[in-house]
């Protein structure tokens, strides 16, 4: 026994504790239990998405030719619009986790990582607004400002890092050394542009898949980054330190070992970057024009499934076949992501199972 | 040698890559912050002489090859006097000091010049009359004067009800709205995914993997496919019978059969359930195995332990997962769209009538205002730049919730690495 | 407290040379252990004499930590772990049916190998366990932790401080402040696995000290890996050896003249 006070009884009296214990239990057995009723609730809700879409359209009739040809422009639309996102998304958000993944100062890394959340955290909306409101009449006459500066970029960094990249030290500071050089030199291209406006290209609409793309793609950025980083972060850093015990390079020890090893992250990330593209309603909305025309023109406007959505919803009756029509756009969007989303889940699940045995071995 | 330079060379287009990204963030926050607060900044005034012996008094709105646009007195209706004036047209251009700038209450602005006692003058001069909400003589303010216009604006813009079709204006409504959204929508999801969490944390087996696959799956699923069950499950759905069985006497006008409050905050609970759950279980999972079995040899049940010691142990994951919540809600205005958001709401979704909070109420969002503004507005110049003022609002909202989600994940790490070692 | 465990007849399976009057406050019988398939215990028949200190020591992986947790039944948490025999704590037989799982772990108290205190105040660190058994008056708790804290020694170093963090204690505070948090729920047996492992030279004899004085008032069930810290503190030892209990004695005799020959090399270093 404690020398506890005379205030204090035992414990110990069997039955205080007894009854106690079976209280005690009968108490936890209520939580559990609203622990599973929420639970339940939570995947009620979450299961209802499916479920919704499959049993509104159960009572399948069909729809005529025309509601068929409409849905398949605006799939193009779609696809295309994605298509130009992932253009931007996909080099770009690859490249850079490369480089944070294997070049960067640690120092650096921990505040590019934040800079991309941040980056992802921007409500798409505002997006929409930049494209629609400043980009759009400007890229109405740059779109060949756009392309040379596509091919100059990557072709001036070439050159210089061919020419002055071994005598550069502290490679892993150089995107703070480039971007005051980046920024300087886009602003004399875009100022020499602007001082002969060229009409070599001219798109159809200021409202097109070009100018989609590079909203959307900056939307997508943050998400490819993060994922391919994580992929190629997994990989253990034995590997790596072995390729350079042979006396390979940075650069051979990327190619030879890191993307090898995590090549399949890589391909997961663009799956995903490509499934956010598909869905993304807000950037769409404001900078497409919101017509629907088919083809692969990335220079004419477009409308894409889930901007239908947003324009169309609230306006049809929800007995009509419109109505009907749009649940099936809905549920084609799900399949796709939920597709797109499972392929890359398991592809990156493969992975980390993969490299973490090699990590042990 | 070659060999290695042209490893190098790729090295650099890999860096420029990063840097590009860096200047794609710094250049959006920075258009963010130079457009969100232009149009909070009391603007000068041109008088502009042209070759034709007139003149116009006015601000210059935009600048294009060859043309200016000038905004003059809006006599008439707000939107309605833009002139473009090309370029080669103008003899002249300067900022008179005595430039006078009147606003009204239905946010037309009157340009003059002269002293106050041009300014009942100026009023006059409007075709429609309307009360005067603001003077000021913008070209002839110091720095400490312009800040101080620039508080007043700023002041009225988070604090009054919005004018002119939206144009002018505060955004208050739209501010209560967003906040009592994402309040409501909060009070939703984090029940349901803490309890969600912890039955992912504490069970094994097929259940488990079942509930966490759905969540996967869905963590991916567009926003728009959840407004689409909002419209047609909540709305269409739920609210038609709600209607049906109590509030008979009203129909057709729906009650809840329309969107709503409710139904949005419902909406968004589902949206952002994978976010709350992840960040949850992530929590539970990092808190050592040692704290469980100290608290269990002491005689606690396994599910005091979870919610005596674990649960508040994970207490920052809790928050952090609410905050992604709230940062991802506040940001999602594609499913809004369909359940219940509009362009202007006659009435606040909170009150002081009873009973308070009113969840059949449609409602008024910052991110709607952004595209409506921008897109839909009569008056496509002032409509964008009022776009930029609430999408900086927004962002600054948004940015500020995620970086103290980032702050408290790193607190909890520095928690536990006392017991990691 | 230990006036309310009934009288055991101390009998065949208590140890050699075990002092007359000494009760036996749990009993173990065929006890037998397996994670998955693999078997960790091996028919332990053990019987831990009533407040005396008894050592179990034997080298790493031999099962110690696996029979502490058998004891109060901590297995139970790790899935894939079965096991078969009995439990006899005092009368109560732990892997019975209708026995209240907590309500026996509270009667056994547990120290771990590094101390585990709750992200919480060290007051609250104290009232945790009392708290569960609905002891909610702040006097009561707060007289109770006094006591507790006395007991275990930490009483005059913390008395001040008890709304700081736990963790702002040292190990060797920690460590006695995580024998308070058992103490307060008035446990019968207090197990500890191995204590000291993260003390250092002085905190260690103190530690062993307070050993000791529990010893007075409580069971005492010490792992340890320290063979001169078992002769010096402990009563008896037990020896274990991949899962079996070898030898099991007065601890001068076991350590003076090993009956086994495992046991002898054991404690000489001829085996690691
Ligand atoms: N959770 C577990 N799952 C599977 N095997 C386990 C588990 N815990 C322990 N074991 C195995 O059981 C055997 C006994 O382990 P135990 O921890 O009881 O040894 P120990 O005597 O305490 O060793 P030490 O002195 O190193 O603490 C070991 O071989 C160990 O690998
Ligand atoms: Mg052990």
């Amino acid at each position: 026994m404690l020398g506890n006070p005379a205030t204090c009884e035992s414990l110990l009296s069997p039955d205080f504790v007894r009854a106690a214990a079976r209280s005690r239990l009968r108490r936890g057995r209520l939580r559990a239990l609203l622990v599973n009723t929420g639970t339940a609730i939570a995947l009620t809700g979450l299961l209802a998405i499916p479920l919704f879409l499959l049993g509104s359209l159960l009572p399948w009739t069909g729809f005529p030719a025309t509601i068929w040809h409409r849905f398949d422009m605006l799939l193009a639309g779609t696809l295309r619009a994605a298509a130009c996102a992932v253009l931007v998304a996909v080099p770009l958000g690859i490249a850079t986790a490369m480089f944070t993944a294997h070049f960067c100062a640690p120092r650096l890394r921990a505040w590019i990582k934040p800079a991309l959340e941040i980056l992802e955290a921007v409500p798409t909306v505002v997006l929409g607004l930049i494209a629609a409101a400043t980009l759009a009449p400007w890229l109405k006459t740059h779109v060949a400002t756009v392309l040379a500066l596509i091919v100059a970029v990557p072709a001036v960094l070439l050159a210089a890092g061919f020419a002055f990249g071994s005598r550069v030290r502290g490679e892993g500071w150089l995107p703070l050394w480039l971007l005051p050089l980046l920024i300087a030199g886009a602003a004399v291209g875009v100022a020499i542009a602007a001082h002969r406006p060229s009409a070599a290209i001219v798109p159809a609409s200021p409202w097109n898949a070009m100018l989609v793309g590079l909203a959307l793609g900056l939307a997508a950025l943050p998400l490819v980054f993060s994922i391919a980083e994580d992929a190629l972060f997994l990989v253990p850093r034995v590997q790596t330190q072995a390729a350079f015990a042979l006396g390979a390079t940075r650069w051979q020890a990327l190619t030879s070992v890191l993307l090898p090893a995590a090549g399949s992250g890589l391909v997961a990330a663009a799956l995903l970057g490509l499934s956010r593209c598909l869905g993304e309603t807000m950037i769409v909305l404001m900078a497409s024009g919101n017509t629907p025309i088919a083809g692969f023109d990335p220079l004419v406007g477009l409308r894409s499934i889930s901007a239908d959505l947003a324009l169309g919803m609230p306006e049809t009756a929800p007995t009509s076949e419109a109505y009907r029509s749009l649940l099936l756009a809905a549920l084609a969007l799900l399949v796709l992501t939920v597709l797109l989303g499972s392929i890359a889940d398991f592809v990156r699940e493969r992975l980390r199972r993969r490299l973490h045995a090699d990590g042990h071995a | 040698m070659t060999r290695r330079r042209a490893d190098e060379a790729g090295t650099w287009v890999l860096a420029g890559a990063v840097a590009l990204c860096l200047a794609a963030m710094l250049g959006l926050l920075g258009l963010l912050a130079g457009a969100g607060f232009a149009p909070l900044w009391p603007a000068t005034i041109s008088e502009l002489h042209l070759h034709d012996g007139s003149t116009l008094l006015g601000e210059i709105v935009a600048v294009y090859d060859g043309a200016e646009a000038l905004r003059i007195s809006e006599t008439d209706r707000i939107g309605g006097a833009y002139r473009r004036v090309p370029t080669a047209d103008i003899a002249a251009q300067w900022q008179p000091a005595d430039a006078i700038v009147l606003t009204l209450t239905d946010g037309r602005r009157l340009f003059g010049r002269g002293h106050a006692a041009e300014e009942s003058t100026l009023l006059a001069s409007a075709s429609r009359p309307a009360e005067v909400l603001d003077i000021v003589r913008p070209n002839a303010l110091g720095t400490f004067a312009r800040f101080g216009v620039f508080a007043r604006n700023l002041g009225r813009f988070f604090g009054t009800r919005p004018a002119a079709s939206n144009l002018d204006g505060g955004v208050l409504p739209a501010l209560i709205g967003t906040l009592t959204l994402v309040l409501v929508m909060s009070v939703i999801v984090m029940p349901l995914g803490i309890a969600t969490a912890v039955y992912l944390h504490q069970r094994r087996g097929l259940g488990v993997r079942f509930v966490r696959g759905a969540i996967n799956m869905l963590a991916g699923v567009p926003s728009i496919v959840y407004g689409v069950l909002g419209l047609g499950l909540f709305v269409h759905g739920l609210g038609a019978d709600i209607d049906r069985w109590f509030y008979a006497d009203r129909l057709p006008m729906p009650t809840f059969g329309s969107g709503g409050l409710l139904w949005a905050a419902l909406t968004l609970a589902l949206l952002t359930l994978p976010v709350v759950v992840v960040s949850v279980e992530e929590g539970l999972a990092r808190i050592p195995v040692s704290l469980p079995e100290g608290s269990l040899a002491l005689g606690a049940t396994r599910d005091e332990t979870l919610w005596h010691l674990l649960l508040p142990a994970a207490r920052p994951a809790l928050l952090t997962g609410l905050i992604l919540a709230i940062a991802r809600a506040a940001g999602a205005v594609a499913p809004l769209m369909l359940v219940g958001v509009v362009k202007l709401a006659p009435a606040l979704p909170i009150d002081g009538s009873f009973p308070y909070l009113h969840p059949s109420r449609q409602f008024m969002h910052l991110g709607f205002v952004v595209y409506d503004a921008a897109l839909a507005s009569s008056d496509a110049i002032r409509g964008v730049s009022r776009a930029y003022a609430c999408a900086a609002l927004l962002v600054g909202v948004v940015i500020a919730l995620n970086l103290s989600a980032i702050l408290l994940r790193n607190r909890l790490r520095d928690r536990y690495r006392a017991l990691e070692t | 407290m230990l006036s309310s465990i009934p009288e055991f007849p101390s009998s065949s399976i208590a140890p050699a040379g075990s002092a007359e009057n000494a009760d036996t406050a749990l009993r173990t019988e065929d006890l037998s252990l397996w994670y998955g398939a693999r078997q960790a215990l091996d028919r332990v028949d053990l019987a831990i004499p009533a407040r005396r200190i008894t050592a179990l020591i034997g080298p790493s992986g031999c099962g110690k930590s696996s029979l502490l947790r058998c004891l109060n039944r901590l297995n139970d948490e790790i899935a894939e772990c079965r096991v078969d025999g009995r439990v006899l704590i005092g009368d109560t037989d732990a892997y019975a049916k209708d026995t209240l799982v907590h309500d026996l772990r509270r009667r056994i108290g547990m120290v771990f190998q590094r101390p585990n205190p709750f992200p919480l105040s060290i007051h609250d660190n104290v009232a945790y366990g009392l708290r569960l058994l609905g002891i909610r008056h702040r006097r009561e708790l707060d007289e109770r932790i006094e006591a507790a804290l006395k007991s275990a020694t930490l009483w005059d170093e913390v008395a001040a401080r008890l709304d700081d963090s736990a963790f702002s204690l040292s190990l060797g505070q920690q460590q006695r402040l995580v024998i308070a948090r058992a103490l307060a729920v008035e446990p019968e047996i207090l197990m500890l696995d191995e204590p000291a492992s993260a003390l250092d030279p002085v905190s260690t004899l103190r530690f062993e000290e307070l050993l000791h004085e529990l010893a007075q008032r409580y069971t005492l069930l010490l792992v340890t890996h320290n063979m001169q810290q078992a002769a010096r503190v402990s009563d008896f030892t037990a020896f274990m050896h991949q899962g079996c209990l070898i030898e099991f004695g007065d601890t001068d005799a076991l350590f003076t003249n090993p009956r086994e020959r495992r046991t002898e090399d054991f404690i000489t270093g001829r085996y690691g």
